[in-house]
């Protein structure tokens, strides 16, 4: 029974994965159907990206030392994470930002007369342009700051993967509440905006209260303060905890959209995929 | 076994009832006020396999709510309902398997993309082997005449070469029951014909059950034995198409099929 029960589980993992592979080269490739507009896009964002590390560039130098105890390396560091994780959500789950707007034109049914999982179909049907850039960026810098450090690079792909989960569960939280609410587009947004603003800056800036928020709420801090933290010095418990951490906040976002699932109500707006 | 039964299937909304102005929605905002709606009320309805249904109703009466509630995308607020055997609530993804939907108002091709990709994900979705997804494809586009414009982007088919791909993208799982809902809303005379003549050869062919809904009189002339009717989410009329004019009080009057429904919407209205 156990190994029945297992060869289930095998059989419907290995149909999500072909799934989202196919999602994602549909993305890609409708995405390359405007060659110049996606190289515009993801150049643009890797290029607006640099301006930030620039200005952190002349921060340090006036400064000089650390900010917050965080040193100039320290904030390349969280600076790739950010970039490489939020760029990942969004290549990969561009479409939980669309969330809302699914909700309240009743787009979600083209995904409910399907036999795959809802969420999944939801979260994949749509890629981001500059998200390439982004994980573009974040590599580069990689290279440039961290290319011969193994630790570093460890932590920074534990770090790219827990926030590209945690990214995307904050927003669809967020967006789930539109199942309740009729209309949370811009809590939405708010929630992104805080999560990225928790994610690029040295984690002390911000007082007890905030931090508090940055380990519950919006918890970015487990995927980009707490790798930081680990690869200065690891213990495995901060590891685990990190981990499960992450993991428990996706599952319960996954069971927040489907609870609020059950309260949707459809509509009849004429729409079309892109 | 029926294909569908539902017994005193209803659904209910809650809607928010604002006035006229910058004023009334303050005051909505503060002490928000909240009417009942009723979508469906208490349909009973029973389908056999191999039927082909026409189900009819005024803008508003509660088609597609009925059908969603049908397809598991709504959740039903009363009563039983039985498709293929299964409670679509609970088991939505199986009953996915075995139904083919195809919404006029919504696409489930990827515009920028052509149809034939679309189906690729489609045959994933419905965990279609290469072998199978090849093979319907090409039996698909064979039917529908989809070869000269399956590698063409969504978004440069005319409307009625759109449809031909929609209704194909609905089949490629072989769906013993199939849900249109509208097929052929802003369509040409000889495209209509065409997606009829399609819908009939799957049925005779394959025994597919159509469950139909559509304001034009020719899709039901043509295509459909039953009618049903429903307005303000009640079952108003279920009898054979020929039947209609006799129940909506036309017959002899040489009243066409349009002017027959017209008569029964009126009739609903009045009471």
């Amino acid at each position: 029974m156990g190994s029945l029960d297992r060869t289930g589980r095998m059989g419907s993992f290995r149909k999500h994965l072909r799934v989202f592979a196919c999602y994602y080269r549909l993305n890609l490739a409708s995405a390359l159907e405007y060659r110049a507009s996606f190289f515009i896009q993801a150049f643009g964002m890797a290029l607006s990206n640099s301006s930030f590390i620039f200005f952190w560039w002349i921060a340090f130098r006036q400064i000089g030392g650390s900010i917050a105890g965080y040193s100039f390396e320290d904030v390349l560091f969280i600076w790739a994470v950010s970039s490489c994780g939020y760029g990942l959500s969004t290549i990969l789950f561009a479409n939980v930002s669309s969330l809302t707007n699914l909700i309240v034109t009743g787009e979600l049914d083209t995904y409910l007369l399907q036999p795959s999982s809802a969420l999944l179909s939801v979260l994949c049907a749509k890629t981001s342009l500059s998200a390439y850039g982004d994980v573009a960026y974040g590599l580069i810098l990689m290279v440039v700051f961290y290319a011969g450090n193994a630790g570093a690079w460890l932590w920074f792909v534990f770090g790219a993967l827990a926030l590209a989960a945690i990214f995307t569960a904050i927003t669809l939280a967020a967006h789930t509440l539109t199942f309740y609410w009729g209309d949370a587009s811009a809590v939405g947004k708010l929630a992104a905006e805080f999560a990225i603003n928790f994610s690029i800056y040295p984690e002390k800036i911000y007082g007890p209260a905030v931090r508090a928020v940055m380990y519950s709420l919006i918890p970015t801090a487990i995927a980009v303060h707490v790798p930081l933290k680990l690869f200065h010095g690891f213990t495995p418990w901060t590891a685990l905890a990190a981990l499960g951490g992450a993991a428990l906040y996706c599952v319960a976002a996954g069971a927040f959209f489907y609870r609020g699932l059950r309260r949707y109500e459809s509509g009849n707006a004429i729409v079309t995929k892109t | 076994m029926p294909v569908i039964e539902t017994r005193g299937l209803t659904k209910t909304y809650r809607a928010k009832v604002k006035g006229e102005g910058l004023g009334a929605s303050v005051r909505a905002l503060v002490r928000p006020q909240w009417k009942r709606v009723e979508a469906v009320r208490g349909v009973s309805l029973s389908v056999e396999p191999g039927e082909i249904v026409a189900f009819i109703g005024p803008n508003g009466a509660g088609k597609s709510t009925f059908i969603k509630m049908l397809c598991g995308i709504l959740n039903p607020s009363g009563g039983e309902l039985s498709v293929l055997g299964m409670d679509p609530t609970r088991d939505r993804r199986k009953l996915s398997m075995r139904v083919g939907a195809v919404f006029g108002q919504k696409s489930q091709l990827w515009l920028h993309l052509p149809a034939l990709d679309s189906f690729t994900l489609l045959a994933a979705i419905y965990e279609l082997s290469d072998a199978q997804r090849k093979r319907k494809v090409g039996e698909l586009s064979e039917i529908f005449g989809l070869g000269e414009f399956i590698q063409t982007p969504v978004r440069k088919l005319s409307l009625g070469q759109r449809v031909r791909c929609e209704v194909a993208a609905s089949l490629l799982h072989d769906p013993e029951l199939l849900f249109l809902d509208e097929p052929t809303i802003g369509l040409d005379v000889v495209v209509k014909q065409a997606i009829r003549g399609l819908i009939i050869q799957r049925n005779r062919e394959r025994g597919t059950t159509v469950f139909l809904t559509s304001h034009d009189p020719s899709d039901i002339e043509n295509l459909c034995r039953r009618a049903v009717v429903i307005d303000h989410g009640g079952l108003v009329m279920d009898c054979p198409v020929e039947r209609l004019q006799a129940a909506a009080g036309v017959s002899g009057s040489g009243a066409s099929m349009e002017d027959t429904i017209a008569a029964i919407f009126r009739k609903g209205a009045a009471t």
